[in-house]
């Protein structure tokens, strides 16, 4: 009980947080509806840049539902506004926890370690295993370019060394159903230099990207510095 | 259509406090579970607890539907070991980190709204793309189960605010729905009444802290045959 109680103390920067994004977010629902719209057609308005961008494009995020909805469903439009309004709040919610856990462990970057041990914080569990394996996917097929555009090495090592350090204090809460799984988990959430999937077998796909230094980029072509 | 709601309502309340007993995979859901159906009602919630005036109704609409709701229950369970199952064996097989469901930028930009927030590796918003899309698949399949207990083919707002009353891990997406939709969920199953639709900070807590109780938590997961939660959960907190 006491040990919750200072949970919440800790939480009240991000709530606050939240609460302004909601807020944000229902008084900017007619102008995003809008936007997304001429969005769907292609065109990106400048002047609504800002709004639409507190949400992800609601084609993507229909296209996503009907995934699991019978053929016959139907999807009212303030079903799709509010379900655009979650994922975002969702967003915030988990990247103001991983965040916590940078600055008490005196980091800058928040990493997708940080990313999952922050969904297990806030009881996503059932994601984690599924997320880590896409991790470890992303890591094989794609780890050789990413290497390439972090930061120096020697910092990298220094970074990594640091996280090694906070496996020791706060031990990831992962659970595994198989042994395969247990054993990839605790080196690949935190050792990137020694992949556990050696024995899989390796696919290699050569994209084209712009290669921006810098590892705060997104995978995209054209993406933008904020 | 509001009239079609209304008359739903006191289904709605059963419903919301019958789903409390079915959502066995909730690893903190048991724990709100201190008895029969009545007193999960008053014990659940770290506001005060306000008193049920419609207790004896309640119980009286909890027997008529049970049956009902527990195989509905059963069926959304029985569904989403199946999502999360499918979820795992596709991204076993994922071999295009290109194309994302959802636009990385789009994530980053969001990520960063919280001014606290200096630098993003690459791989964050990778992996949020695919969390996202887990999110919306859940949220929507509990969504949907709502709306075929009420017999309709549109999913509609209420049917979102029913499944995020009814899954511990949304609480922080109470006040995302409106209080009208919420109001006979709660009222029903959690007694949060009093919560405004965009509260003061200082009630924001309540939102963002389901009621934890540790040993609980352990047992739960010794329950759900994850006893290597329970010393790591204790670690945690």
């Amino acid at each position: 009980m006491e040990t919750g109680g200072f949970h919440g103390y800790r939480k009240l920067p991000n709530t606050t947080a939240g609460l302004k994004l909601s807020v944000s977010d229902m008084n900017m629902r007619q102008q995003v509806a809008s936007s997304d719209h001429s969005a769907a057609t292609g065109e990106e308005n400048e002047c609504t840049v800002r709004e639409q961008d507190r949400f992800m494009p609601i084609a993507n995020v229909i296209r996503i539902m009907r995934k699991i909805l019978p053929p016959h469903a139907k999807i009212s439009d303030d079903a799709k506004e509010t379900i655009q309004e979650c994922v975002s709040e969702y967003i915030s919610f988990i990247t103001g926890e991983a965040n916590e856990r940078c600055q008490r462990e005196q980091r800058k970057t928040i990493t997708a370690e940080d990313v999952l041990w922050a969904m297990s914080k806030l009881g996503f569990d059932d994601y984690i295993e599924p997320l880590t394996m896409y991790l470890h996917r992303y890591r094989e097929l794609e780890g050789d370019r990413t290497s390439m555009r972090g930061e120096p090495l020697g910092k990298r090592t220094v970074e990594y060394a640091t996280l090694g350090v906070a496996t020791a204090f706060v031990p990831p809460p992962y659970h595994h159903h198989n042994g395969y799984f247990g054993a990839a988990m605790p080196m690949g959430t935190y050792v990137r230099e020694a992949p556990p999937n050696t024995a899989s077998s390796h696919h290699h796909h050569h994209h084209h990207h712009h290669h921006a230094r810098g590892i705060s980029n997104a995978h995209e072509p054209n993406a933008r510095s904020i | 259509m509001d009239h079609q709601g209304h008359s739903q309502n006191p289904s709605m309340g059963v419903v919301g406090s019958g789903a409390q007993l079915a959502y066995g995979s909730n690893p903190y859901q048991p724990g709100q579970i201190t008895g029969p159906p009545g007193s999960v009602v008053t014990s659940v919630g770290t506001i005060q607890s306000t008193g049920q005036p419609a207790g004896a109704q309640l119980g009286q609409h909890q027997l008529a539907y049970q049956h009902i709701h527990q195989q509905q229950q059963h069926q959304l369970q029985q569904q989403l070991q199946q999502f999360w199952s499918s979820q795992y064996q596709e991204i076993e097989k994922v071999t295009d980190f290109k194309n994302h469901s959802l636009p990385l930028a789009r994530i980053k930009k969001i990520m960063k709204a919280d001014e606290d927030v200096r630098m993003i590796s690459a791989e964050a918003p990778v992996i949020f793309a695919r969390a996202c899309e887990m999110f919306i698949l859940e949220l929507t399949l509990r969504s949907w189960n709502h709306t075929e207990e009420n017999k309709r083919r549109t999913l509609q707002k209420n049917d979102i605010a029913a499944a995020i009353t009814r899954t511990d891990i949304f609480d922080f997406l109470v006040d995302i729905v409106p209080r009208e939709d919420l109001k006979d969920e709660v009222l029903a199953s959690i007694p949060r009444g009093t919560m405004p639709v965009a509260g003061p900070a200082d009630a924001l807590p309540y939102c963002y802290m389901p009621p934890q109780h540790p040993s609980q938590v352990g047992a739960a997961g010794v329950i759900m045959g994850k006893p290597v939660m329970d010393p790591n959960m204790y670690a945690q907190q």
